[in-house]
């Protein structure tokens, strides 16, 4: 064993669960802002409208991320009209291709959940709201958003949970997150135990704290869902 | 009782007898990483050619060795050397004291050249200060990653998991440089149509230029399997007596 590299190490290991976290929140908090109303329009009375968020999400929900990222990144890159094109600058750096493939996957997925947890909203909830002469924007703002919020959350925990490993993907095009560093370890000083499962405990240590925080936020906030199952 | 029990373990004694003389049999497991034409790379048929895998393939006919050689990857392959997943290693391996360490090589049977790849008609001063601000690609954990990032450490440096990928992100525009194998960049980037605006750049590289670029190239074994060192050797003996080796050099490299 040769946990004195690891050691030699920690600090690029460290670097590396900055850019993970990093990538993780950034993905997850674009992308919850774009499903919420892709999420409504999923369930929207117009075809045309609710066939155009399938389409999406299917075709996101339905490819691998590491092909999405792959295409994003070399495949754009391949066509001169994109490469001397105003948004070059943006898709030439990994950062920007990377956070765009997680963003346009993981939103799909949250969209899918969000939309689904609006669908088990009690039609009596609804109704209740109209009956107190709320407008639609105050029914949405006051009672479906949160009702569909809180519905959503276990689900939407796990897909947290997901994106956060999803991460691991950015080490293919340079990023140096906690597998991209563990892999430079690997390459380096060719051992791949020591390197791979220190790149595990970190994600095992992030996945506890973000379950952890999750379950106070559930307590917190969908709470009120419990007594009714229990 | 008893003699069922016997012819049990004669039973037993008999497999075990068979499976240790099929392991022996088996071939010797020769893992390459074959994204670097033309020394090893994979044709349209799903086959390995290259130098380096005609050069192998005669290294085990000469030395009567039963080889089997597949495609790894990169980055599993000297960790799988160490493990024993792999007998041994041909992938145009520069010899250097840190590689040295961990695994075995046979006798040297190259010395390749190093250069740079860039873009026709860009002026580049080959200095830390005059490489600075400018992105230089290379595949990790090779002696031209090593070399760049211990002399250029002011540049932007790149580094990615094939001998490929550099060669995208140069014609993407994403990296101004990439450093290389002379022959590998001639033979898979500036003979092919993406390559047709770039050009070898700065000095010519080899081992007596920095220490990082190693001894030459070898075929790398096992430290423990000193045996097939010398089988090894024997059979890189040979073909360099009997012409094959030149005329492999002659076929590839010829001009």
């Amino acid at each position: 064993m040769n946990w004195d590299i690891i050691a030699d190490n920690l600090p690029r290991y460290l670097e590396g669960t900055k850019l993970t976290l990093l990538l993780t929140f950034a993905s997850l908090g674009i992308s919850f802002f774009l499903a919420l109303p892709l999420a409504f329009l999923r369930n929207s009375n117009n075809r045309v409208v609710q066939y155009t968020v399938l389409a999406y999400t299917l075709v996101f929900r339905g490819t691998p991320l590491l092909i999405q990222l792959f295409l994003i990144y070399f495949g754009l890159a391949q066509f001169s009209l994109i490469r001397d094109s105003v948004i070059w600058p943006w898709l030439s750096s990994p950062m920007v291709c990377v956070l765009a493939a997680f963003v346009l996957n993981t939103a799909a997925y949250t969209t899918e959940i969000f939309a689904g947890g609006l669908r088990t909203i009690p039609v009596g909830e609804i109704e209740a709201a109209r009956a107190y002469g709320m407008s639609g924007w105050t029914q949405a703002r006051r009672i479906l958003i949160p009702a569909m919020l809180t519905r959503s959350l276990p689900l939407y925990g796990n897909e947290m949970i997901m994106m956060l490993h999803a991460t691991s993907l950015a080490s293919t095009v340079t990023l140096l997150e906690v597998t991209g560093v563990a892999r430079q370890i690997s390459l380096n000083d060719y051992i791949q135990f020591e390197p791979y499962m220190t790149a595990a405990a970190i994600y095992l240590t992030l996945t506890f704290v973000l379950v952890s925080g999750f379950q106070l936020v559930q307590k917190r906030w969908a709470g009120y869902l419990q007594s009714r199952i229990g | 009782m008893r003699l069922p029990m016997t012819s049990l373990f004669a039973a037993l004694a008999v497999s075990g007898a068979l499976i240790t003389s099929m392991a022996a049999a088996e071939p010797l497991k020769i893992a390459t990483d074959a994204t670097f034409p033309p020394f090893e790379s994979v044709d349209s048929s799903g086959k390995l050619v290259g130098y380096d895998v005609e050069l192998m393939q005669a290294v085990c006919d000469a030395a009567k060795l039963d080889c089997d050689i597949a495609n790894a990857a990169w980055d599993g392959m000297i960790p799988g050397l160490i493990d024993g997943k792999y007998d041994a290693l041909i992938s145009q391996l520069t010899v250097t004291e840190k590689r040295r360490k961990v695994i075995a090589f046979s006798d040297i049977y190259d010395h390749p050249i190093f250069r740079f790849v860039g873009k026709k008609g860009t002026d580049y001063t080959f200095t830390d200060e005059g490489l600075k601000g400018k992105t230089i690609a290379v595949q990790t954990g090779t002696p031209m990653d090593a070399y760049v990032t211990a002399h250029y450490p002011q540049a932007t440096i790149k580094r990615y998991d094939s001998g490929s990928a550099p060669y995208l992100e140069l014609a993407a525009g994403r990296a101004d440089l990439h450093l290389s194998y002379q022959a590998q960049i001639t033979h898979s980037f500036l003979k092919g149509d993406s390559g047709k605006d770039y050009e070898l750049v700065g000095p010519a590289l080899t081992g007596k230029d920095a220490p990082e670029f190693g001894e030459g190239v070898a075929i790398a074994i096992n430290k423990r399997n000193t045996k097939l060192v010398e089988q090894i050797n024997q059979g890189l003996a040979t073909i360099r007596d009997n012409g094959t080796l030149k005329a492999l050099n002659d076929k590839y490299f010829g001009e």
